[in-house]
């Protein structure tokens, strides 16, 4: 692995170049270009506040900014994961001919998307500060943590997936069913705090259910998110049947450890998982 | 004094090839309820001894399946042999087939960027040598263009172009001349005649007789996966020819 992250090195210049020609190839041929990638997650965000403060009832301030600050970085998962799947195979006339590091095609994937997360990061900012007016809470000094450890999990499942995919085709259409299942599993519409109370889960279970739930290194990374860059908030939810209010669950350092410690073994084990396969690409028919 | 540029040492290579791919869930899901799986071993090359010096221009030849493309890839560092050891001196390039490594919603420069530095070079060299690339290719009124308004021939061209300005020690042309119009090919010979005199070490896979008469120094013919002749040119070339008019007769 030592060795393939030195030649993995030395290949970098190839893979900066790769990353610019992504973000380039994207929007090429579009007017609005860059900002589509703000557009659909503002679209999306608009329609989920309007449905879940007015149609479900969640009255809770500043919904909206909660939604996003979770969003944004589902986005980032869900594209790198989708756009990397495909990354080998786009190229495997390439990968037949050229000798280079074949991890670089799906972490250019990875790392364009990391740049269009960084820049919408940048939006939410503006938002935050200039529609909402909330303060800028010390906590967003952890935001880089959160980001690199998302990116390292996000480039373990990429070279897990891309690899596979080479192999079988079927796996991007699992990786996008999974994502469309996944998106319930992480509070982005809901928050961790009602998971912490739900109806089902008698009281002396919360808390199992709740830390099983954050075991999901990607449920835990988007409450984490939510917890760093906005104020605690007590959710209200206006139910049809009863009106209950919970308030909000500091943030649980262990589980957060736990979560970054398991996007880091991700990528150790995709890595090693890619390597073991990735001179047999060039030989697929 | 002769030194080796390419040596290769009991080189073997073993496709596995399954009649039923698995290239879908379903392919799995059905092979799982069949008896036995039905993976055939296919050799694609046996055993090949082969030293090519630095400086000579080496023709492969052979039918095809003979094993010329796999021989090429695994120089190339592309494919790993099944067994025995490679051992190359120099930085190879290879001459990329029509269009291969392309975007085509990038432009003719941005692509020489990205088509040089998977190449090997640096964004620096790519910079220093484009004046000479574009020239090259004679594409100085397109280069701001994308790449899909060219033809395929202003494709090639570029390809060939950006290949050739890499300063490669060993270059490998796997049938990329074959296409192009006449004034092309002629450049590209006048091209590999430079790098002859130049000492690089050339490896060509063709089926054109002629041109491999042209320029090759020393021919290798593969024949399923071995060396069947290995020599001066015109012995090899007309001791394949013999065999190739044989088969054809023992067809028809």
């Amino acid at each position: 692995m030592l060795n393939a992250l030195r030649e993995l090195y030395r290949y970098r210049e190839l893979l900066w170049t790769l990353v610019l020609r992504e973000l380039r190839v994207r929007y090429k041929n579009s007017y609005l270009g860059f900002f589509w990638s703000l557009i659909v997650p503002l679209v999306t965000v608009a329609v989920l506040t309007i449905v879940f403060k007015r149609v479900m009832g969640m009255a809770i301030p500043n919904y909206s900014a909660y939604v996003l600050a979770a969003f944004l970085p589902w986005m980032y998962f869900q594209t790198a994961l989708l756009d990397s799947s495909q990354s080998v195979l786009a190229q495997i006339q390439l990968v037949k001919k050229v000798y280079f590091p074949r991890e670089v095609l799906p972490l250019a994937a990875v790392l364009a998307n990391l740049v269009h997360f960084l820049l919408a990061l940048v939006v939410f900012f503006v938002y935050l500060l200039g529609y909402v007016g909330a303060p800028l809470l010390p906590s967003v000094a952890l935001l880089p943590v959160l980001v690199f450890f998302q990116t390292l999990l996000i480039a373990g499942l990429s070279l897990f997936i891309s690899c596979l995919n080479v192999f079988y085709e079927d796996t991007k259409y699992i990786v996008s069913i999974g994502l469309q299942l996944m998106f319930y599993l992480v509070p982005v519409i809901y928050f961790s705090e009602q998971v912490y109370h739900a109806q089902l889960v008698s009281p002396e279970w919360q808390r199992w259910v709740y830390v099983v739930y954050h075991l999901n290194p990607i449920a835990m990374l988007m409450t984490a998110y939510r917890k760093v860059l906005l104020p605690p908030i007590t959710v209200q939810q206006v139910g049809a049947v009863q009106q209950q209010s919970f308030t909000a669950l500091p943030m649980d350092w262990g589980l957060l450890a736990t979560a970054c410690m398991v996007s880091a073994l991700t990528f150790a084990a995709g890595y090693a998982f890619f390597n073991k396969r990735k001179w047999d690409f060039a030989e697929q028919p | 004094m002769k030194e080796p540029a390419i040596v290769l040492e009991h080189v073997s290579k073993t496709y596995r090839l399954s009649h039923q791919p698995y290239s879908s869930l379903k392919g799995i899901l059905l092979s799982m309820f069949r008896y036995r799986r039905r993976i055939e071993l296919h050799q694609a090359l046996r055993d090949v001894n082969l030293t090519i010096w630095r400086g000579e221009t080496v023709g492969l030849i052979g039918v095809n399946g003979s094993g010329k493309s796999t021989l090429l890839a695994i120089i190339a560092r592309v494919i790993r042999p099944s067994a025995g050891t490679v051992h190359v001196n120099g930085r190879v390039a290879p001459l990329l087939q029509l269009g291969v490594g392309f975007h085509p919603d990038l432009t003719g420069l941005e692509n020489v960027y990205f088509n040089g530095i998977i190449l090997g070079l640096t964004r620096q060299q790519v910079a220093e040598r484009l004046p000479a690339i574009v020239r090259f290719a004679e594409l100085e009124e397109f280069i701001d263009t994308p790449i899909r308004a060219y033809s395929s021939g202003m494709v090639l061209r570029l390809g060939f172009a950006v290949a050739v300005h890499t300063d490669p020690e060993i270059i490998l042309m796997d049938e990329v001349l074959a296409v192009g119009d006449e004034a092309f090919q002629h450049k590209c010979l006048r091209k590999i005649q430079e790098f002859q005199k130049e000492g690089r070490t050339i490896l060509l896979v063709s089926h054109d007789m002629n041109q491999v008469r042209q320029v090759a120094t020393r021919v290798v013919w593969l024949h399923q996966g071995q060396v069947m002749a290995d020599g001066p040119t015109e012995e090899v070339v007309s001791e394949y020819l013999a065999f190739a008019e044989q088969r054809e007769r023992e067809i028809s």
